[in-house]
C-alpha cells in the first residue's frame, strides 16, 4: 500500500487550521486581558491519527505509521479551583472586616473625641460650673452656670445617643436591602442557577462553556463577599452553592432557596451587619455602655442634690435636665452661704462618670482599631491570593506576543509546505510524460 | 514553577503601593498640620481615654486655682478688717488707761465714753465687711449682715464655715467666726469685745471712783483678753492665707506636669514626623517613577 497522493495537502491543512484557531485564542485572550473574571484559555493541540504502512513496504520490510498533521483537542481553561475557594474564604473575612471597620468607624466619629466639644470637656465644664457655684452660693449667675452647663451635656449625651441608633438603623436597612427580593443574594443567586442550567446543556452537548465558566466564578467571587461561600462542583457541571450558615443551600442545580435566615456566623459582609446589632454586637454594646455613664452620671449627681432631682431619666436617649436655675441648691441647709452640696459635686470630677466616659472613648477607639488592623491583614492576604490566581488565570502580553510570533510562523511554515507539495504535483501533472518535447 | 506575573498583576500592586504610600503621607500630613499624633480614638485607645482623663484633671486643677485665688480674697478682706479692728481696740487700751489716770473731768470723760461707743459702730461695721458681695463674718449666712448699727450687739450670723476647694476632697475654711470676738453685747454679759466696750464706755459715763478703778483691772482685763483673741483670730486667717498661696503654687507645679504628660500623650512630635514626612513624600515619588516606567514596558515595545 503506498500513501495518497494527496496527503500532504491535508497535512498542511490541517497545520493551517490547527495555527490559525491558536491565533485566535491568542487573539480573544488579548483582547481579553483586561476583563474581570477572564480566565486564559489555551489551545490543546494533538497529532492525527496517522496512516499505517503495512509491513513489507518499506525498504527495511516493517512497517510504519505516518503522521497526518495536527488537529485542535481542546480549547483548556486555565483555572485552579483551590485557589477559588481560598479565594472566597478570604474575601468573606475581608469584607466582615471592612464591612465592621466602616460602621464603627462612623460610630467613632460620632463621638467627637478628643476634642474640646466632646461631651467630655462637657461633662468637665458641668463639674467646674459646680465648682464656681461652691464660690458663689449665692450667685444666680453661678446657678444658671450650673443648669446651661448640665443642659449641654445632655444634648450631647442624647445626641451621642440618637446618632448611635440612628448607625444601628441604618445597619439594619443594609441588611434588608441585601436580602430582599431585589437584593444582591437573590440576584446573584438567580444568575448562578441559570448560568447552571446553560452549563449543563452545553456540557451535555459536548462544548466547552468556558465564558460561562467565568461568568459564574466571578458571580460567586462577588457573592463571597457577602457571606460565606461553599461550592461543590456536581458531575453534571453544576455548582452547589452554600452560603453563610444558610441551612440550605442557596443554590442547587437551576433552582434558588431564598430567602433563608442567616446569622452572624454567616461571615462576609452580612455577617458583620449582623454580628455589630445583635445583643452581643459592638454597636450594642457601645449604646449600652452610654447609658450606663447617663445613669451613672445622674444617679451620682441626684443622690447629693437631694433638694430636687439635677436629672431625669435612666438612659442616654432619655437624659433631661430636671431643675430650673432657682431650685439649683449649693447648700442642704438654708443658710444662703453654705456650699457643701456644690463642693461635693464638684469632687465628682474624675469619678465613676467621667471614668465609664474614658472606659466607653477607648472601647470605641479599640473596636475600630481592631478592625482596621484586620482589614489590612485581610487585604494582604487577599491580595497574595489574588496574584496566585492572576498567576495561573491572568493574561500576560508578553507570554501572547511570543505564542502569537510563534502560531503565526507555524501558520506561514504551513502554508509553505502546501506550496512545496502544489509544486510537486505540478511537475507531476503538467510535466509528466513532456520529456523531449 | 516560577510564578507568572501579568500586566493586571503589576497593575494591581502598583497601585496598592501608591495608595499605602499616599495613605501614610496623608497620615503625617494631618498630624503635622493638627499638631496632634490622636485624631480619633482608634488612633492610639488608651491614649484616648488617657488625654480624657488629663484634660480633666487640668480643668479641674483650673478650678481649684481659682477657688484657691477666690479663699485668698476672701482671707484678704477678712485680715484687713480685723486690722483695722485690732488698731480700734489698741486705741480703747489707750483711752481706758488715761481716763483712770484721773486727770480727766467728767466732761472730758464723756467725750472720751462718746468716742468708744462710735469706735463699737465702727467695729461692727468692719465685721460686716462684704467680699463679692457676701459677708465674711455671717458664717454661711453670707446674705445677712452679721451686726446691726446702733444699740443691738447680737450676732445675727452662724457659726458654720465657709470653706474652699483647693484638691479632690481637700477644703481649706476661709470663714472667720467674728462672734468669738465680738460677742453679743452687754446684755448678754459675755465678756467678749462688744460688751468689754459698752462697759467701759458705761464706767466712763459714770465716772465714779469705782467705775473708775474697774477701767484699770476688769475692763483692761477684759480688753487684753480680747485683744489676745483676735491675735488667735488673725494668726489662724493668716495661716488659712499660706496655705492657699501654697495650694496655688502646687497647683501651678502640677498643672505644668499634667499638661506636659498630656502633651506627650496627644501632640505630634513635630520633628520625628517632620523626617517621617520627607521619607513617605520619597517613598510616594518612589512607587510612582517605578510605576510609571513598568507599567510602560512591554514585549510590544519591542516587536516590528
Amino acid at each position: 500500500m503506498s500513501i495518497p497522493t494527496l496527503q500532504g495537502l491535508q497535512t498542511a491543512l490541517s497545520g493551517l487550521l490547527a495555527e490559525q484557531q491558536a491565533l485566535d485564542i491568542t487573539g480573544n485572550n488579548i483582547a481579553n486581558s483586561n476583563t474581570e473574571g477572564y480566565t486564559r484559555e489555551s489551545v490543546v493541540m494533538q497529532p492525527s491519527p496517522p496512516i499505517v504502512i503495512p509491513a513489507l513496504s518499506t525498504k527495511t520490510g516493517e512497517g510504519a505509521q505516518l503522521g497526518t498533521g495536527v488537529s485542535v483537542a481542546t480549547y483548556t481553561r486555565i483555572r485552579n479551583s483551590y485557589l477559588d475557594a481560598q479565594y472566597r474564604t478570604q474575601n468573606s473575612a475581608l469584607s466582615a472586616s471592612s464591612t465592621q471597620a466602616e460602621e464603627l468607624a462612623q460610630a467613632q466619629s460620632a463621638f467627637n473625641e478628643p476634642s474640646s466639644t466632646g461631651i467630655a470637656s462637657q461633662m468637665s465644664a458641668f463639674w467646674t460650673a459646680w465648682s464656681s457655684l461652691a464660690n458663689s452660693p449665692t450667685s444666680e449667675a453661678a446657678k444658671q452656670g450650673v443648669v446651661s452647663a448640665a443642659q449641654q451635656l445632655t444634648t450631647s449625651i442624647n445626641e451621642l445617643s440618637g446618632q448611635l441608633t440612628t448607625i444601628s438603623g441604618q445597619v439594619g436597612e443594609q441588611v434588608s436591602a441585601l436580602t430582599g427580593p431585589s437584593g444582591e443574594v437573590q440576584n446573584y443567586a438567580s444568575q448562578i442557577a441559570q448560568l447552571n442550567g446553560q452549563i449543563k446543556l452545553a456540557e451535555q452537548a459536548g462544548q466547552q462553556p468556558n465564558s460561562m465558566l467565568d461568568q459564574r466564578d466571578l458571580l460567586l467571587d462577588k457573592l463571597s463577599s457577602l457571606a460565606k461561600v461553599t461550592v461543590s462542583q456536581q458531575p453534571d457541571g453544576t455548582d452547589t452553592v452554600s452560603f453563610g450558615d444558610a441551612s440550605k443551600p442557596l443554590v442547587e442545580g437551576t433552582s434558588v432557596n431564598w430567602p433563608q435566615t442567616i446569622t452572624a456566623a454567616a461571615g462576609g459582609q452580612l455577617g458583620a451587619l449582623l454580628g455589630l446589632t445583635s445583643p452581643t454586637g459592638a454597636l450594642t454594646a457601645l449604646g449600652s455602655s452610654l447609658d450606663s455613664v447617663a445613669n451613672t452620671l445622674a444617679a451620682s449627681v441626684n443622690a447629693l442634690h437631694n433638694s430636687t432631682p439635677i436629672f431625669s431619666g435612666t438612659t442616654a436617649a432619655t437624659l433631661k435636665v430636671a431643675v430650673t436655675a432657682a431650685q439649683v441648691k449649693a447648700s442642704a441647709s438654708e443658710a444662703a452661704g453654705g456650699n457643701a452640696v456644690a463642693l461635693a459635686i464638684a469632687n465628682l470630677r474624675g469619678g465613676a462618670a467621667e471614668q465609664g466616659y474614658a472606659a466607653l472613648v477607648q472601647q470605641v477607639g479599640a473596636s475600630v482599631r481592631t478592625a482596621h488592623d484586620e482589614e489590612a491583614t485581610g487585604k494582604t492576604t487577599l491580595t497574595t491570593i489574588g496574584n496566585q490566581r492572576q498567576s495561573v488565570s491572568g493574561v500576560s502580553l508578553d507570554e501572547e506576543m511570543t505564542n502569537l510570533i510563534s502560531f503565526q510562523r507555524g501558520y506561514q511554515a504551513s502554508a509553505r509546505t502546501l506550496t512545496a507539495m502544489d509544486s510537486m504535483l505540478e511537475t507531476l501533472i503538467e510535466h509528466t510524460g513532456q520529456v523531449g518535447l | 514553577m516560577d510564578q507568572r506575573i501579568t500586566p493586571a498583576m503589576i497593575t494591581g500592586s502598583t497601585v496598592n503601593d501608591i495608595n499605602s504610600a499616599l495613605t501614610a503621607l496623608e497620615r503625617s500630613s494631618s498630624e503635622l498640620s493638627s499638631g496632634k499624633k490622636i485624631l480619633e480614638p482608634s488612633d492610639d485607645p488608651y491614649g484616648a481615654s488617657q488625654v480624657i482623663d488629663l484634660q480633666s484633671q487640668l480643668d479641674g486643677l483650673s478650678s481649684f486655682a481659682a477657688n484657691a485665688k477666690d479663699g485668698v480674697s476672701w482671707a484678704t478682706t477678712s485680715e484687713s478688717a480685723m486690722q483695722n479692728i485690732s488698731e480700734l481696740m489698741q486705741r480703747v487700751r489707750t483711752v481706758t488707761v488715761q481716763a483712770s489716770n484721773g486727770t480727766y473731768n467728767q466732761s472730758d470723760l464723756n467725750s472720751l465714753a462718746t468716742e468708744v461707743t462710735q469706735i463699737a459702730e465702727t467695729i461692727k461695721q468692719d465685721a460686716n465687711v462684704q467680699y463679692a458681695g457676701q459677708y465674711v463674718f455671717a458664717g454661711t449666712k453670707t446674705t445677712t449682715p452679721p451686726y446691726q448699727q446702733g444699740e443691738t450687739d447680737t450676732y445675727a450670723g452662724n457659726g458654720e464655715t465657709v470653706s474652699r476647694a483647693i484638691g479632690p476632697g481637700a477644703a481649706v475654711t476661709v470663714s472667720t467666726n467674728i462672734s468669738t470676738l465680738l460677742g453679743n453685747g452687754a446684755e448678754s454679759k459675755d465678756g467678749k469685745l462688744l460688751d468689754v466696750l459698752r462697759t467701759i464706755s458705761q464706767h466712763l459715763t459714770e465716772g465714779t471712783a469705782e467705775s473708775k478703778a474697774a477701767l484699770t483691772s476688769t475692763d483692761l482685763k477684759g480688753l487684753e483678753a480680747n485683744i489676745e483673741t483676735l491675735s488667735q483670730l488673725q494668726s489662724v486667717n493668716g495661716s488659712t492665707t499660706d496655705q492657699l498661696k501654697l495650694a496655688t503654687s502646687r497647683i501651678e507645679a502640677l498643672q505644668g506636669a499634667i499638661s506636659t504628660t498630656l502633651s506627650n500623650t496627644e501632640d505630634a512630635n513635630l520633628a520625628e514626623t517632620s523626617i517621617a514626612f520627607s521619607n513617605e513624600q520619597a517613598a510616594y515619588t518612589a512607587a510612582l517613577r517605578a510605576g510609571a516606567t513598568i507599567v510602560q514596558e512591554s514585549l510590544l515595545n519591542f516587536l516590528h
